[in-house]
Protein backbone atom coordinates (compact mmCIF):
# COMPACT_ATOMS: atom_id res chain seq x y z
CA UNK A 1 0.00 0.00 0.00
CA UNK A 2 1.29 3.49 -0.84
CA UNK A 3 2.34 5.73 2.02
CA UNK A 4 0.48 9.02 2.34
CA UNK A 5 2.90 10.26 4.98
CA UNK A 6 6.44 9.07 5.39
CA UNK A 7 8.96 10.51 7.81
CA UNK A 8 12.60 9.59 8.17
CA UNK A 9 14.48 10.55 11.33
CA UNK A 10 12.36 13.66 11.62
CA UNK A 11 13.72 15.83 14.41
CA UNK A 12 12.96 19.29 15.71
CA UNK A 13 14.72 21.23 18.42
CA UNK A 14 13.92 24.62 19.92
CA UNK A 15 16.94 26.45 21.29
CA UNK A 16 18.70 23.17 21.98
CA UNK A 17 15.63 21.53 23.55
CA UNK A 18 14.52 18.48 21.61
CA UNK A 19 10.78 18.53 20.89
CA UNK A 20 10.64 15.69 18.37
CA UNK A 21 13.42 13.14 18.07
CA UNK A 22 14.17 10.80 15.23
CA UNK A 23 10.60 10.11 14.18
CA UNK A 24 10.35 7.55 11.38
CA UNK A 25 6.87 6.42 10.42
CA UNK A 26 5.03 5.35 7.31
CA UNK A 27 1.31 5.97 7.20
CA UNK A 28 -0.73 4.13 4.59
CA UNK A 29 -3.09 6.00 2.29
CA UNK A 30 -6.67 5.94 3.49
CA UNK A 31 -5.85 5.03 7.06
CA UNK A 32 -6.51 6.80 10.34
CA UNK A 33 -3.27 7.23 12.24
CA UNK A 34 -3.59 7.99 15.94
CA UNK A 35 -0.80 9.97 17.53
CA UNK A 36 -1.03 9.69 21.29
CA UNK A 37 1.07 11.30 23.93
CA UNK A 38 0.90 13.51 26.99
CA UNK A 39 0.84 17.31 26.90
CA UNK A 40 4.16 18.69 25.69
CA UNK A 41 5.11 15.39 24.06
CA UNK A 42 5.73 17.07 20.69
CA UNK A 43 2.51 16.08 18.95
CA UNK A 44 1.60 19.59 17.79
CA UNK A 45 5.20 20.22 16.71
CA UNK A 46 5.03 17.07 14.60
CA UNK A 47 1.76 18.15 13.00
CA UNK A 48 3.18 21.60 12.31
CA UNK A 49 6.23 20.10 10.63
CA UNK A 50 4.15 17.76 8.48
CA UNK A 51 1.83 20.60 7.47
CA UNK A 52 4.87 22.68 6.40
CA UNK A 53 4.22 25.28 9.08
CA UNK A 54 7.61 24.85 10.68
CA UNK A 55 10.74 23.25 9.29
CA UNK A 56 12.39 20.19 10.78
CA UNK A 57 15.86 20.58 12.28
CA UNK A 58 16.86 17.24 10.79
CA UNK A 59 15.34 14.37 8.88
CA UNK A 60 12.91 14.33 5.99
CA UNK A 61 9.25 13.80 5.28
CA UNK A 62 6.98 13.27 2.32
CA UNK A 63 3.31 14.15 2.64
CA UNK A 64 0.82 13.35 -0.12
CA UNK A 65 3.74 12.86 -2.48
CA UNK A 66 5.32 16.25 -1.74
CA UNK A 67 8.68 16.53 -0.05
CA UNK A 68 8.74 18.73 2.99
CA UNK A 69 10.96 21.78 2.52
CA UNK A 70 11.11 21.26 -1.25
CA UNK A 71 7.56 21.68 -2.43
CA UNK A 72 5.83 23.29 0.55
CA UNK A 73 3.19 25.22 -1.42
CA UNK A 74 2.00 22.03 -3.14
CA UNK A 75 2.17 20.19 0.17
CA UNK A 76 -0.04 22.82 1.83
CA UNK A 77 -2.56 22.47 -1.01
CA UNK A 78 -2.70 18.72 -0.37
CA UNK A 79 -3.32 18.82 3.35
CA UNK A 80 -6.05 20.15 5.59
CA UNK A 81 -5.36 21.04 9.18
CA UNK A 82 -7.53 21.40 12.23
CA UNK A 83 -5.34 23.32 14.64
CA UNK A 84 -5.39 23.03 18.43
CA UNK A 85 -7.52 26.16 18.63
CA UNK A 86 -10.22 26.56 15.94
CA UNK A 87 -8.82 29.99 14.98
CA UNK A 88 -11.88 31.57 13.40
CA UNK A 89 -12.71 35.20 12.73
CA UNK A 90 -15.42 35.94 15.28
CA UNK A 91 -16.87 38.98 13.52
CA UNK A 92 -17.29 37.19 10.23
CA UNK A 93 -20.12 34.77 9.53
CA UNK A 94 -19.58 31.04 9.08
CA UNK A 95 -19.92 31.47 5.33
CA UNK A 96 -17.50 34.41 5.19
CA UNK A 97 -14.92 32.51 7.24
CA UNK A 98 -15.06 29.51 4.93
CA UNK A 99 -15.14 31.55 1.74
CA UNK A 100 -11.98 33.39 2.77
CA UNK A 101 -10.06 30.17 3.27
CA UNK A 102 -11.51 28.53 0.16
CA UNK A 103 -10.17 31.44 -1.90
CA UNK A 104 -6.77 31.19 -0.18
CA UNK A 105 -6.70 27.54 -1.24
CA UNK A 106 -7.02 28.74 -4.85
CA UNK A 107 -10.66 27.78 -5.39
CA UNK A 108 -12.48 29.97 -7.89
CA UNK A 109 -15.34 32.09 -6.54
CA UNK A 110 -17.94 29.69 -7.94
CA UNK A 111 -16.20 26.57 -6.67
CA UNK A 112 -15.59 28.21 -3.29
CA UNK A 113 -19.28 29.04 -2.95
CA UNK A 114 -20.21 25.47 -3.89
CA UNK A 115 -17.80 23.89 -1.41
CA UNK A 116 -18.74 26.27 1.38
CA UNK A 117 -22.43 25.48 0.97
CA UNK A 118 -21.69 21.75 0.78
CA UNK A 119 -19.74 21.61 4.03
CA UNK A 120 -22.03 23.98 5.89
CA UNK A 121 -24.90 21.60 5.10
CA UNK A 122 -22.85 18.48 5.78
CA UNK A 123 -21.79 19.68 9.21
CA UNK A 124 -25.28 20.94 10.07
CA UNK A 125 -24.27 24.60 10.20
CA UNK A 126 -26.44 25.72 7.29
CA UNK A 127 -29.10 27.37 9.45
CA UNK A 128 -26.45 29.53 11.12
CA UNK A 129 -24.44 30.25 7.97
CA UNK A 130 -24.86 34.02 8.13
CA UNK A 131 -24.42 34.43 11.89
CA UNK A 132 -21.17 35.81 13.30
CA UNK A 133 -18.95 32.97 14.43
CA UNK A 134 -18.47 34.75 17.76
CA UNK A 135 -22.00 33.64 18.66
CA UNK A 136 -21.26 29.94 18.00
CA UNK A 137 -20.90 27.24 20.65
CA UNK A 138 -17.58 25.45 21.02
CA UNK A 139 -18.92 22.41 19.17
CA UNK A 140 -20.13 24.53 16.26
CA UNK A 141 -16.80 26.33 16.06
CA UNK A 142 -14.99 23.02 15.98
CA UNK A 143 -17.25 21.73 13.20
CA UNK A 144 -16.66 24.92 11.24
CA UNK A 145 -12.90 24.54 11.66
CA UNK A 146 -13.16 20.97 10.37
CA UNK A 147 -15.16 22.23 7.38
CA UNK A 148 -12.43 24.78 6.72
CA UNK A 149 -9.82 22.01 6.66
CA UNK A 150 -11.82 20.16 4.01
CA UNK A 151 -12.81 22.92 1.58
CA UNK A 152 -10.04 22.15 -0.90
CA UNK A 153 -10.66 18.38 -0.62
CA UNK A 154 -7.21 17.46 0.67
CA UNK A 155 -6.23 13.79 0.57
CA UNK A 156 -4.41 14.16 3.91
CA UNK A 157 -5.95 15.65 7.05
CA UNK A 158 -4.29 16.62 10.30
CA UNK A 159 -6.72 16.79 13.18
CA UNK A 160 -5.18 18.09 16.39
CA UNK A 161 -7.38 17.14 19.35
CA UNK A 162 -10.62 17.35 17.35
CA UNK A 163 -12.95 16.51 20.25
CA UNK A 164 -11.09 18.26 23.07
CA UNK A 165 -13.50 20.20 25.27
CA UNK A 166 -16.62 19.16 23.36
CA UNK A 167 -19.77 17.85 24.99
CA UNK A 168 -20.49 14.14 24.35
CA UNK A 169 -23.01 14.84 21.60
CA UNK A 170 -20.72 17.21 19.69
CA UNK A 171 -17.80 14.83 20.19
CA UNK A 172 -19.90 11.99 18.76
CA UNK A 173 -20.77 14.10 15.69
CA UNK A 174 -17.10 14.86 15.12
CA UNK A 175 -16.09 11.22 15.53
CA UNK A 176 -18.80 10.10 13.10
CA UNK A 177 -17.57 12.69 10.64
CA UNK A 178 -13.98 11.46 10.97
CA UNK A 179 -15.20 7.92 10.34
CA UNK A 180 -17.01 9.15 7.23
CA UNK A 181 -13.86 10.89 5.98
CA UNK A 182 -11.98 7.64 6.41
CA UNK A 183 -14.59 5.86 4.31
CA UNK A 184 -14.00 8.49 1.62
CA UNK A 185 -10.41 7.27 1.49
CA UNK A 186 -8.66 10.21 3.10
CA UNK A 187 -5.62 9.73 5.25
CA UNK A 188 -6.15 11.14 8.72
CA UNK A 189 -3.43 12.00 11.19
CA UNK A 190 -5.24 12.31 14.49
CA UNK A 191 -3.71 13.54 17.72
CA UNK A 192 -5.82 12.95 20.78
CA UNK A 193 -5.83 12.39 24.53
CA UNK A 194 -9.07 10.50 24.23
CA UNK A 195 -7.96 6.87 24.25
CA UNK A 196 -11.35 5.23 23.62
CA UNK A 197 -11.69 7.60 20.66
CA UNK A 198 -8.32 6.50 19.29
CA UNK A 199 -9.27 2.88 19.86
CA UNK A 200 -12.53 3.39 17.97
CA UNK A 201 -11.21 5.40 15.03
CA UNK A 202 -7.60 4.51 14.40
CA UNK A 203 -6.16 1.77 12.22
CA UNK A 204 -2.68 2.35 13.56
CA UNK A 205 -1.65 4.10 16.76
CA UNK A 206 1.69 5.59 17.67
CA UNK A 207 2.43 6.33 21.28
CA UNK A 208 4.80 9.21 21.42
CA UNK A 209 6.69 11.18 23.99
CA UNK A 210 9.32 13.26 22.22
CA UNK A 211 10.23 10.03 20.43
CA UNK A 212 8.20 7.12 19.18
CA UNK A 213 7.60 4.67 22.03
CA UNK A 214 5.42 2.10 20.29
CA UNK A 215 3.42 1.78 17.10
CA UNK A 216 0.92 -0.75 15.80
CA UNK A 217 -2.73 -1.57 15.47
CA UNK A 218 -4.65 -1.32 18.75
CA UNK A 219 -4.67 -5.15 18.94
CA UNK A 220 -0.92 -5.34 18.30
CA UNK A 221 -0.24 -2.79 21.01
CA UNK A 222 -2.27 -4.78 23.51
CA UNK A 223 -0.68 -8.07 22.53
CA UNK A 224 2.77 -6.58 22.68
CA UNK A 225 2.40 -5.41 26.24
CA UNK A 226 0.08 -7.84 27.95
CA UNK A 227 -0.08 -11.62 28.10
CA UNK A 228 -3.12 -13.20 26.53
CA UNK A 229 -5.54 -14.57 29.05
CA UNK A 230 -8.99 -15.82 29.91
CA UNK A 231 -11.52 -14.99 32.56
CA UNK A 232 -13.82 -17.76 33.79
CA UNK A 233 -16.78 -17.03 36.01
CA UNK A 234 -18.07 -19.96 38.00
CA UNK A 235 -20.94 -20.64 40.35
CA UNK A 236 -19.61 -20.33 43.89
CA UNK A 237 -16.12 -19.58 45.14
CA UNK A 238 -13.56 -19.47 42.38
CA UNK A 239 -10.54 -20.12 44.64
CA UNK A 240 -11.76 -23.78 45.01
CA UNK A 241 -10.66 -24.40 41.41
CA UNK A 242 -7.29 -22.67 41.37
CA UNK A 243 -5.39 -25.90 42.03
CA UNK A 244 -7.11 -27.67 39.14
CA UNK A 245 -6.01 -24.96 36.76
CA UNK A 246 -2.44 -24.74 38.10
CA UNK A 247 -2.14 -28.44 37.29
CA UNK A 248 -2.49 -27.64 33.58
CA UNK A 249 1.00 -27.27 32.02
CA UNK A 250 0.07 -24.42 29.66
CA UNK A 251 -1.42 -22.17 32.36
CA UNK A 252 1.16 -19.67 33.54
CA UNK A 253 -0.67 -17.75 36.20
CA UNK A 254 -4.04 -18.07 37.95
CA UNK A 255 -5.74 -15.68 40.33
CA UNK A 256 -9.18 -15.94 41.93
CA UNK A 257 -11.44 -13.14 43.03
CA UNK A 258 -15.00 -13.99 44.17
CA UNK A 259 -16.53 -15.99 41.34
CA UNK A 260 -13.81 -14.94 38.87
CA UNK A 261 -10.77 -16.88 37.77
CA UNK A 262 -8.16 -15.03 35.72
CA UNK A 263 -5.55 -17.13 33.97
CA UNK A 264 -2.79 -16.38 31.51
CA UNK A 265 -2.21 -18.80 28.66
CA UNK A 266 -0.27 -18.40 25.42
CA UNK A 267 -3.03 -19.27 23.01
CA UNK A 268 -6.46 -18.85 24.60
CA UNK A 269 -8.35 -19.89 21.44
CA UNK A 270 -6.64 -23.28 21.45
CA UNK A 271 -6.41 -23.79 25.19
CA UNK A 272 -9.79 -22.63 26.45
CA UNK A 273 -11.57 -26.01 25.69
CA UNK A 274 -8.96 -27.76 27.90
CA UNK A 275 -9.48 -25.16 30.62
CA UNK A 276 -13.23 -25.72 30.52
CA UNK A 277 -12.74 -29.52 30.62
CA UNK A 278 -10.43 -29.32 33.63
CA UNK A 279 -12.81 -27.05 35.52
CA UNK A 280 -15.79 -29.27 34.74
CA UNK A 281 -13.89 -32.33 35.93
CA UNK A 282 -13.13 -30.47 39.15
CA UNK A 283 -16.85 -29.94 39.63
CA UNK A 284 -17.12 -26.31 38.53
CA UNK A 285 -20.33 -24.99 37.04
CA UNK A 286 -19.21 -22.46 34.47
CA UNK A 287 -21.21 -19.30 33.89
CA UNK A 288 -19.04 -17.37 31.41
CA UNK A 289 -15.71 -17.68 29.58
CA UNK A 290 -14.28 -14.49 28.08
CA UNK A 291 -10.90 -13.13 27.05
CA UNK A 292 -9.06 -10.69 29.31
CA UNK A 293 -9.42 -7.31 27.60
CA UNK A 294 -6.87 -4.57 28.08
CA UNK A 295 -7.96 -1.10 27.18
CA UNK A 296 -5.81 1.23 25.17
CA UNK A 297 -5.59 3.23 28.36
CA UNK A 298 -3.83 0.26 30.01
CA UNK A 299 -1.38 0.17 27.10
CA UNK A 300 -0.82 3.91 27.22
CA UNK A 301 -0.33 4.10 30.96
CA UNK A 302 2.07 1.20 30.96
CA UNK A 303 4.18 2.80 28.24
CA UNK A 304 4.11 6.18 29.93
CA UNK A 305 5.12 4.69 33.25
CA UNK A 306 8.10 3.08 31.57
CA UNK A 307 6.86 -0.38 32.49
CA UNK A 308 6.84 -1.71 28.96
CA UNK A 309 9.26 -4.48 27.97
CA UNK B 1 -1.66 39.27 -6.42
CA UNK B 2 -5.01 37.45 -6.35
CA UNK B 3 -4.39 36.17 -2.86
CA UNK B 4 -3.32 39.61 -1.69
CA UNK B 5 -6.68 40.87 -2.95
CA UNK B 6 -8.47 38.04 -1.14
CA UNK B 7 -6.74 39.11 2.07
CA UNK B 8 -7.56 42.75 1.32
CA UNK B 9 -11.25 41.91 0.81
CA UNK B 10 -11.47 39.99 4.07
CA UNK B 11 -9.62 42.67 6.03
CA UNK B 12 -11.84 45.37 4.64
CA UNK B 13 -14.91 43.28 5.48
CA UNK B 14 -13.72 42.96 9.07
CA UNK B 15 -13.05 46.70 9.28
CA UNK B 16 -16.55 47.45 7.97
CA UNK B 17 -18.02 45.21 10.66
CA UNK B 18 -16.25 47.23 13.36
CA UNK B 19 -18.39 50.34 13.14
CA UNK B 20 -16.66 52.06 16.07
CA UNK B 21 -13.21 51.61 14.60
CA UNK B 22 -14.40 52.62 11.16
CA UNK B 23 -16.06 55.76 12.44
CA UNK B 24 -13.16 56.73 14.71
CA UNK B 25 -10.70 56.22 11.88
CA UNK B 26 -12.51 57.71 8.94
CA UNK B 27 -14.33 60.57 10.67
CA UNK B 28 -11.12 62.45 11.47
CA UNK B 29 -10.24 63.69 7.95
CA UNK B 30 -13.69 65.21 7.22
CA UNK B 31 -13.72 66.91 10.63
CA UNK B 32 -10.26 68.39 10.08
CA UNK B 33 -11.27 69.52 6.59
CA UNK B 34 -14.37 71.28 7.86
CA UNK B 35 -12.33 72.92 10.62
CA UNK B 36 -9.67 74.01 8.12
CA UNK B 37 -12.28 75.53 5.84
CA UNK B 38 -13.92 77.41 8.72
CA UNK B 39 -10.61 78.90 9.80
CA UNK B 40 -9.85 79.74 6.16
CA UNK B 41 -13.22 81.45 5.83
CA UNK B 42 -12.73 83.43 9.05
CA UNK B 43 -9.25 84.48 7.94
CA UNK B 44 -10.81 85.97 4.83
CA UNK B 45 -13.42 87.81 6.88
CA UNK B 46 -10.90 89.52 9.16
CA UNK B 47 -11.03 93.13 7.91
CA UNK B 48 -7.34 93.95 8.40
CA UNK B 49 -5.94 90.65 7.24
CA UNK B 50 -2.44 89.98 8.59
CA UNK B 51 0.66 92.07 8.84
CA UNK B 52 4.01 90.47 8.08
CA UNK B 53 5.69 92.81 10.56
CA UNK B 54 8.52 93.37 8.16
CA UNK B 55 9.40 89.68 7.81
CA UNK B 56 10.24 88.70 4.25
CA UNK B 57 7.56 86.61 2.59
CA UNK B 58 8.18 83.45 0.59
CA UNK B 59 8.26 84.28 -3.13
CA UNK B 60 4.92 82.65 -3.89
CA UNK B 61 3.17 84.86 -1.34
CA UNK B 62 4.74 88.10 -2.52
CA UNK B 63 2.31 90.68 -3.80
CA UNK B 64 -0.75 89.38 -1.96
CA UNK B 65 -3.00 91.75 -0.08
CA UNK B 66 -3.21 91.40 3.68
CA UNK B 67 -6.57 89.54 3.51
CA UNK B 68 -5.29 87.31 0.73
CA UNK B 69 -2.16 86.72 2.76
CA UNK B 70 -4.19 85.72 5.84
CA UNK B 71 -6.07 83.11 3.87
CA UNK B 72 -2.99 81.93 2.00
CA UNK B 73 -0.98 81.34 5.21
CA UNK B 74 -3.89 79.52 6.88
CA UNK B 75 -4.60 77.50 3.75
CA UNK B 76 -0.95 76.51 3.23
CA UNK B 77 -0.62 75.31 6.81
CA UNK B 78 -3.75 73.21 6.59
CA UNK B 79 -2.85 71.89 3.15
CA UNK B 80 0.11 70.01 4.65
CA UNK B 81 -2.25 68.17 7.00
CA UNK B 82 -3.39 66.14 4.02
CA UNK B 83 0.13 64.71 3.83
CA UNK B 84 -0.02 63.73 7.51
CA UNK B 85 -3.44 62.10 7.57
CA UNK B 86 -2.57 59.02 5.47
CA UNK B 87 0.30 58.33 7.82
CA UNK B 88 -1.87 58.40 10.92
CA UNK B 89 -5.20 57.02 9.72
CA UNK B 90 -3.98 53.52 8.76
CA UNK B 91 -1.91 53.09 11.91
CA UNK B 92 -4.82 51.69 13.94
CA UNK B 93 -5.80 49.23 11.22
CA UNK B 94 -2.25 48.23 10.33
CA UNK B 95 -1.19 47.77 13.93
CA UNK B 96 -3.80 45.04 14.31
CA UNK B 97 -2.72 43.40 11.05
CA UNK B 98 -0.67 40.63 12.64
CA UNK B 99 -1.25 41.24 16.34
CA UNK B 100 -4.99 40.77 15.76
CA UNK B 101 -4.40 37.44 14.04
CA UNK B 102 -2.16 36.36 16.89
CA UNK B 103 -4.75 37.35 19.46
CA UNK B 104 -7.60 35.53 17.73
CA UNK B 105 -5.33 32.53 17.09
CA UNK B 106 -6.19 32.65 13.41
CA UNK B 107 -2.61 32.89 12.20
CA UNK B 108 -1.86 29.17 12.25
CA UNK B 109 -4.69 28.08 9.94
CA UNK B 110 -3.93 31.10 7.79
CA UNK B 111 -0.25 30.20 7.43
CA UNK B 112 -1.23 26.60 6.72
CA UNK B 113 -2.76 27.77 3.44
CA UNK B 114 -0.53 28.14 0.38
CA UNK B 115 -0.23 31.90 0.83
CA UNK B 116 3.16 33.56 0.58
CA UNK B 117 4.27 35.99 3.26
CA UNK B 118 4.54 38.78 0.68
CA UNK B 119 0.93 38.16 -0.45
CA UNK B 120 -0.35 38.17 3.12
CA UNK B 121 1.47 41.36 4.06
CA UNK B 122 0.57 43.13 0.82
CA UNK B 123 -3.11 42.33 1.36
CA UNK B 124 -3.00 43.56 4.93
CA UNK B 125 -1.05 46.69 3.96
CA UNK B 126 -3.53 47.53 1.19
CA UNK B 127 -6.44 47.12 3.61
CA UNK B 128 -4.93 49.77 5.84
CA UNK B 129 -3.67 51.98 3.02
CA UNK B 130 -6.53 52.18 0.52
CA UNK B 131 -9.30 53.52 2.78
CA UNK B 132 -7.04 56.14 4.30
CA UNK B 133 -5.72 57.33 0.94
CA UNK B 134 -9.21 57.44 -0.54
CA UNK B 135 -10.70 59.40 2.35
CA UNK B 136 -7.73 61.76 2.39
CA UNK B 137 -7.99 62.45 -1.33
CA UNK B 138 -11.73 62.99 -1.03
CA UNK B 139 -11.21 65.45 1.83
CA UNK B 140 -8.37 67.18 -0.04
CA UNK B 141 -10.71 67.66 -2.99
CA UNK B 142 -13.35 69.07 -0.65
CA UNK B 143 -10.70 71.37 0.83
CA UNK B 144 -9.72 72.66 -2.61
CA UNK B 145 -13.34 73.21 -3.59
CA UNK B 146 -13.88 75.07 -0.32
CA UNK B 147 -10.89 77.37 -0.63
CA UNK B 148 -11.75 78.04 -4.26
CA UNK B 149 -15.26 79.02 -3.24
CA UNK B 150 -14.39 81.07 -0.15
CA UNK B 151 -11.08 82.66 -1.15
CA UNK B 152 -11.22 86.45 -1.19
CA UNK B 153 -9.67 86.35 -4.65
CA UNK B 154 -8.89 83.50 -7.07
CA UNK B 155 -5.15 84.15 -6.49
CA UNK B 156 -5.38 82.65 -2.97
CA UNK B 157 -6.47 79.20 -4.04
CA UNK B 158 -3.75 79.29 -6.68
CA UNK B 159 -0.93 79.69 -4.15
CA UNK B 160 -2.30 76.90 -1.92
CA UNK B 161 -3.37 74.15 -4.31
CA UNK B 162 -0.36 74.42 -6.59
CA UNK B 163 0.56 71.74 -9.14
CA UNK B 164 3.41 70.82 -6.79
CA UNK B 165 0.98 70.33 -3.88
CA UNK B 166 -1.24 68.15 -6.07
CA UNK B 167 1.74 66.12 -7.21
CA UNK B 168 2.92 65.52 -3.64
CA UNK B 169 -0.64 64.65 -2.61
CA UNK B 170 -1.26 62.22 -5.45
CA UNK B 171 2.16 60.61 -5.78
CA UNK B 172 4.27 61.09 -2.65
CA UNK B 173 1.56 60.88 -0.01
CA UNK B 174 0.38 57.31 -0.88
CA UNK B 175 4.01 56.17 -0.95
CA UNK B 176 4.70 57.74 2.44
CA UNK B 177 1.58 56.09 3.75
CA UNK B 178 2.72 52.73 2.34
CA UNK B 179 6.07 53.08 4.12
CA UNK B 180 4.24 53.85 7.34
CA UNK B 181 1.99 50.84 6.96
CA UNK B 182 4.92 48.55 6.14
CA UNK B 183 6.81 49.73 9.22
CA UNK B 184 3.76 49.18 11.41
CA UNK B 185 3.27 45.70 9.95
CA UNK B 186 6.92 44.88 10.69
CA UNK B 187 6.49 45.89 14.31
CA UNK B 188 3.03 44.29 14.49
CA UNK B 189 4.52 40.92 13.56
CA UNK B 190 7.11 41.16 16.31
CA UNK B 191 5.09 42.43 19.27
CA UNK B 192 1.92 41.39 21.06
CA UNK B 193 0.53 44.84 21.74
CA UNK B 194 -0.91 46.88 18.86
CA UNK B 195 -0.11 50.15 20.68
CA UNK B 196 3.59 49.47 20.28
CA UNK B 197 3.11 49.09 16.54
CA UNK B 198 1.09 52.31 16.35
CA UNK B 199 3.93 54.30 17.87
CA UNK B 200 6.05 53.61 14.82
CA UNK B 201 3.91 55.85 12.67
CA UNK B 202 5.03 58.79 14.79
CA UNK B 203 8.48 58.49 13.20
CA UNK B 204 7.04 59.47 9.85
CA UNK B 205 5.80 62.80 11.15
CA UNK B 206 9.33 64.12 10.90
CA UNK B 207 9.57 64.39 7.09
CA UNK B 208 6.04 65.79 6.90
CA UNK B 209 6.84 68.44 9.50
CA UNK B 210 9.91 69.23 7.43
CA UNK B 211 7.59 69.93 4.49
CA UNK B 212 5.40 72.16 6.64
CA UNK B 213 8.17 74.30 8.08
CA UNK B 214 10.10 74.33 4.83
CA UNK B 215 7.06 75.77 3.10
CA UNK B 216 6.38 78.35 5.79
CA UNK B 217 9.90 79.66 5.77
CA UNK B 218 10.05 79.65 2.01
CA UNK B 219 13.07 77.33 2.06
CA UNK B 220 11.08 74.65 0.32
CA UNK B 221 8.85 75.02 -2.68
CA UNK B 222 6.48 72.18 -3.42
CA UNK B 223 6.78 71.99 -7.15
CA UNK B 224 6.36 69.10 -9.56
CA UNK B 225 10.09 68.26 -9.89
CA UNK B 226 10.37 68.18 -6.11
CA UNK B 227 7.38 65.83 -5.92
CA UNK B 228 8.78 63.52 -8.61
CA UNK B 229 12.24 63.31 -7.06
CA UNK B 230 10.57 62.73 -3.69
CA UNK B 231 8.41 60.02 -5.24
CA UNK B 232 11.49 58.20 -6.52
CA UNK B 233 13.11 58.27 -3.09
CA UNK B 234 9.88 57.26 -1.36
CA UNK B 235 9.20 54.45 -3.85
CA UNK B 236 12.65 53.06 -3.14
CA UNK B 237 12.05 53.34 0.61
CA UNK B 238 8.63 51.69 0.22
CA UNK B 239 10.16 48.77 -1.67
CA UNK B 240 12.82 48.35 0.99
CA UNK B 241 10.20 48.57 3.75
CA UNK B 242 7.97 45.96 2.09
CA UNK B 243 10.92 43.66 1.47
CA UNK B 244 12.03 44.15 5.06
CA UNK B 245 8.51 43.38 6.30
CA UNK B 246 8.51 40.12 4.33
CA UNK B 247 12.02 39.13 5.41
CA UNK B 248 11.40 39.92 9.07
CA UNK B 249 8.11 38.06 9.19
CA UNK B 250 9.34 34.97 11.01
CA UNK B 251 6.52 32.46 10.50
CA UNK B 252 8.02 29.87 12.82
CA UNK B 253 8.83 32.25 15.63
CA UNK B 254 5.33 33.72 15.48
CA UNK B 255 3.73 30.29 15.67
CA UNK B 256 5.98 28.70 18.25
CA UNK B 257 6.97 31.53 20.57
CA UNK B 258 3.83 33.61 20.79
CA UNK B 259 1.35 32.56 23.47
Amino acid sequence: MTAAIETTHLTRTFDGRVAVEDLSVSIAEGSVFGFLGPNGAGKTTTVRMLAALIAPTAGAATVAGHRLGVDDDALRRSVGILTESPGLYDRLSARQNLTYFARLYDLTRAKAAEQVDRYLRMLELWERRDDPVGTFSKGMRQKLAIARALLHEPPVLFLDEPTAGLDPEAARTVRDFVAMLRREGRTIFLTTHNLPEADELCDVIAIFQRRLLRMGTPAQLRAGLFDAGTIVRVAGEARTFVAALRALPFVRDVTADGDRLSLHVDDPDARNPDVVDALTRAGARIRYVEPIRHSLEDVYLRLMSGGAP
Amino acid sequence: MTKALVVFEKEWLEIRLQRGLLLATLAVPPLITVFALLVFLLAGLTPGGVSTGGFPLPPDLAGLSSRELAQAIVGKQFSVIFFLLPVFIPSVIASYAIVGEKRERTLEPLLATPIRTSQLLLGKSLAALVPSVVITLACALLFVLGITEWAVTPRVAGVIATPGWWAVLLVDMPLLSLIGVALIVIVSSRVNDPRTAQQVSAVLIVPVLGLLFGQLTGELVLNVPFALVGALVLALCALVALRLATDLFAREAILTRWR
